[in-house]
């Protein structure tokens, strides 16, 4: 067993070793072939190769010493326009050395950055096209402003089907001389969605328990690295509990720091799993749409999750008066 | 089990307290001074306000000077007849066994009302002809059922300690207590503590007790203690308002900023609108309000605040239509910020690990202290030898081991196998 996180171990080196994603790396190959990369989006969900994909393709085109012609810059650390500015600039104005005349910037988790600093961005990339390259990761490409979106070559990125899913957990599990049974797959699978980063951190954590994987281990890994419980929340609220609730709510955002746009997605989905009658799911999609579309533009998670939990309170509770009638 | 920090750390001999020097000196000298005979005073009477060292510069003195004291508070000598029982103890000085004796009648105000008079008499009674030093300790003794008591004592003052004086004394917690704590987090307790040494002490344990580091983000919530009243009247302005311009008008009167009145509102609305379809156009208010702050950040535009302003005094005062108001229900200081405070070391720490991370992962140190650092933490707790090689390639310091193996023994043996 090796003591490195699995995640990064695994990492394919080159585009012939990624995995899925096939007419992007068709393409990627296609610009290393020809010696030249125009600007591009990466853009698709979390751990499905998007930031191994720009690696690879500089390795690919600069050799071994690709460190020295790209710069990888993470815009959720590092979002201001003053960065941008000043380390962008610095970086793309001067000129690469070798046989490949411009260099990458790769803008890692680029949907993180603010408007303005995207719109200085913009001009910085118009400016200095001959000598760098920009690649930008994202997971939702709309979060990218169209000025810059329509400067770059856009790769959309999709979670691996489940064959090839397996066949890469399979294949680290037989490396690292783990017994991953198919359950547990399946477990995996089911709990991580597609999502690589995720599933293989899940099975090293599972291996840090022992050396046979079942679904259990993989069910009880899951939850204690995901303790936002969106089920029992929204239980407790439709019980008419408001403020347990809301502190369900406020520990999954303080304490373990989920996004406010994942628990709402995750709510959405359990609307429809409940059974509630037909025609109030589609009621509380429309609420929960509401405050989704709140969210974007207020300023506190909590009060626009807990504003939707006051409303699913108030929901059960007519639902109870009608049952009544 | 709660083990108080007043009785954990105090005083044991009158080095140890606190402030009050001339004042201790003072008392010091009259109780030798029965060594040569007895003094003019048979009696000394310590007054100050609460919580300053009274009571336990007589305790740590009788200690000091190996004296037997005889410690009796207010509900032991209500009556005449209660005090007449110690009339014994007062006629020596030494006791079978040669120890001197010290009597102490403390928290003297607390005898009220008439039942009482006869109280203080029987005790003036007993000084005029003590044959062992007596200590009457009280917040004042200006008391005018004191008058006549006062002429037979030697009258003491204690002071109220400097609020360095106080800090001194916090700081010697701490390092007892192993506690790393920021010089303002203990100067804005000091400080806040106005001389009261218990109050501080009980401050102290209640923001401290378990921690390893105190910050004045830990502290500085406390301040709105104070303000309690003010705030109240608004909530209940606001939560009980009848009209839009009364709910808005609470505004004004709120000596907090805008931020804090919305999360004081927000944390009480549940509890004081509990009809279902009230708390929920109630909270739909305040999501109102929270979309203008919004609105005001990506605008930087201000004059959006007045519609912020609204939402949440307005606009929940008018979110009440099926709740009545029921008898009394108590306000509530706003939880997240509590929280915040309390959690900000716990998220500085999981970023700072979250920033090894990236240095190894492509992964923005923000994400990867939400996204990775679970499955470490499970690896950490659970498997010494993976832990030990993951915190070698991610460079991790033992603090952050620490703080992902959740246990120091594990720690321990994790750091064993690195070093
Ligand atoms: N297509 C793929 N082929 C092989 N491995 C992959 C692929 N996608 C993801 N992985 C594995 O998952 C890990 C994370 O992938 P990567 O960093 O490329 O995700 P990403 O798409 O950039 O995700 P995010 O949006 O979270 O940044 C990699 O280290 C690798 O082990
Ligand atoms: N000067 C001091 N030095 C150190 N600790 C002190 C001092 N004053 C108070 N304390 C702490 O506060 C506790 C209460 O102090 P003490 O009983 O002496 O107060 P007091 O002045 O008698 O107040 P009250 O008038 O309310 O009886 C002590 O047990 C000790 O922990
Ligand atoms: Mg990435
Ligand atoms: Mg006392």
């Amino acid at each position: 067993m090796s003591f490195e996180m699995w995640a990064e171990k695994y990492r394919p080196k080159t585009l012939d070793d990624m995995v899925n994603q096939k007419e992007i790396v068709e393409r990627l190959k296609s610009f290393v072939k020809s010696r030249n990369v125009p600007h591009c989006i990466f853009a698709g969900p979390p751990g499905t190769g998007k930031t191994t994909a720009a690696l690879c393709l500089a390795r690919d085109l600069y050799g071994e010493a690709y460190r020295e012609h790209i710069m990888e810059l993470n815009a959720s650390d590092e979002r201001g326009i003053d960065v941008v500015r000043e380390t962008v600039k610095t970086f793309a104005r001067i000129r690469s050395i070798g046989e490949v005349p411009f260099k990458i910037m790769i803008l890692d988790e680029a949907d993180n950055m603010t408007a303005d600093a995207q719109q200085a961005l913009r001009r910085t990339m118009e400016r200095y096209t001959e000598t760098c390259r920009f690649i930008l990761c994202a997971n939702y490409s709309g979060k990218i402003i169209e000025p810059i979106q329509s400067r770059c070559a856009p790769f959309r990125f999709t979670y691996l089907p489940r064959e090839e899913h397996d066949k890469y957990l399979r294949y680290i599990a037989a490396n690292e001389d783990i017994n991953l049974s198919e359950e547990g797959l399946d477990a995996i699978f089911e709990v991580c969605g597609g999502d690589l980063r995720r599933a293989i951190n899940t099975l090293q954590a599972a291996a840090s328990l022992g050396k046979l994987i079942d679904a259990k281990i993989v069910y009880s890994i899951a939850g204690r690295a995901n303790p936002a419980d969106v089920q029992k929340m929204i239980e407790t609220a439709m019980k008419g509990n408001f403020l347990e609730a809301r502190k369900q709510l406020r520990d999954m955002i303080q304490k373990y720091g989920v996004a406010g746009s994942d628990i709402i997605r995750q709510i959405h989905t359990e609307i429809f799993r409940t059974t509630i009658p037909e025609p109030w799911k589609i009621k509380l999609a429309d609420i929960v749409g509401e405050i989704d579309y709140r969210l974007v533009e207020g300023a506190d998670e909590e009060v626009q999750l807990s504003a939707l939990l006051a409303r699913l309170v108030e929901a059960a509770h007519e639902m109870k008066g009608a049952e009544k009638v | 089990m709660y083990h108080p920090w007043t009785v954990k750390y105090k005083p044991k001999t009158l080095k140890e307290v606190v402030g009050n020097r001339e004042a201790i000196q003072k008392f010091v000298e009259w109780v030798k001074s029965w060594n040569k005979g007895i003094p003019k005073k048979r009696a000394a009477f310590l007054y100050g306000p609460p919580g300053i060292g009274k009571t336990v510069t007589v305790e740590a003195l009788a200690n000091d000077l190996k004296m037997e004291l005889v410690e009796k508070n207010a509900s032991d000598y209500r009556t005449e007849e209660a005090v007449k029982r110690f009339a014994g103890l007062a006629s020596q000085y030494s006791s079978l066994f040669g120890t001197k004796r010290i009597i102490l009648f403390d928290e003297l105000d607390g005898l009220t009302g008439t039942a009482d008079k006869g109280g203080v008499k029987a005790i003036t009674d007993i000084i005029k002809t003590a044959q062992c030093p007596i200590v009457l300790v009280a917040n004042s003794a200006y008391d005018p059922r004191f008058i006549n008591l006062r002429n037979y004592c030697l009258l003491i003052e204690f002071k109220k300690p400097s609020s360095t004086d106080v800090l001194k004394h916090l700081k010697a917690i701490c390092l007892k207590e192993g506690i790393k704590a920021e010089e303002n987090a203990l100067k804005f307790i000091a400080q806040r503590s106005e001389g009261d040494i218990r109050s501080a002490v009980n401050d102290l344990q209640a923001l401290a007790q378990g921690k390893k580091h105190l910050t004045y983000d830990d502290v500085s919530w406390l301040g709105y203690r104070d303000r309690q009243e003010t705030i109240f009247t608004v909530l209940r302005m606001i939560l009980y308002g009848r009209t839009c311009e009364g709910a808005k008008r609470a505004v004004n009167m709120a000596d907090v900023d805008i931020d804090m009145l919305f999360e004081w509102i927000y944390e009480n609305v549940p509890a004081h609108l509990t009809d279902p379809h009230d708390l929920a156009r109630a909270m739909d208010a305040l999501s109102m309000a929270d979309v203008y702050r919004g609105r005001i950040r990506s605008t930087q535009d201000w004059s959006f605040v007045r519609y912020v302003i609204d939402f949440m005094t307005a606009g929940v005062a008018m979110a009440r239509v099926n709740t009545k108001p029921s008898g009394w229900t108590p306000f509530h200081f706003p939880g997240r910020v509590q929280m915040l405070s309390r959690s900000k070391g716990e998220r500085a720490m999981q970023l700072e690990i979250g920033r090894k991370v990236k240095r190894r992962c492509h992964i923005s140190a923000t994400r990867a202290s939400k996204e990775v650092l679970p499955y470490l933490r499970i690896i950490f707790k659970n498997n010494v030898e993976m832990a030990a090689g993951l915190a070698k390639w991610l460079d991790l310091s033992p603090e952050m081991i620490e703080y992902l193996a959740e246990n120091k023994e594990k720690a321990e043996a994790i750091n064993k196998l690195l070093s």
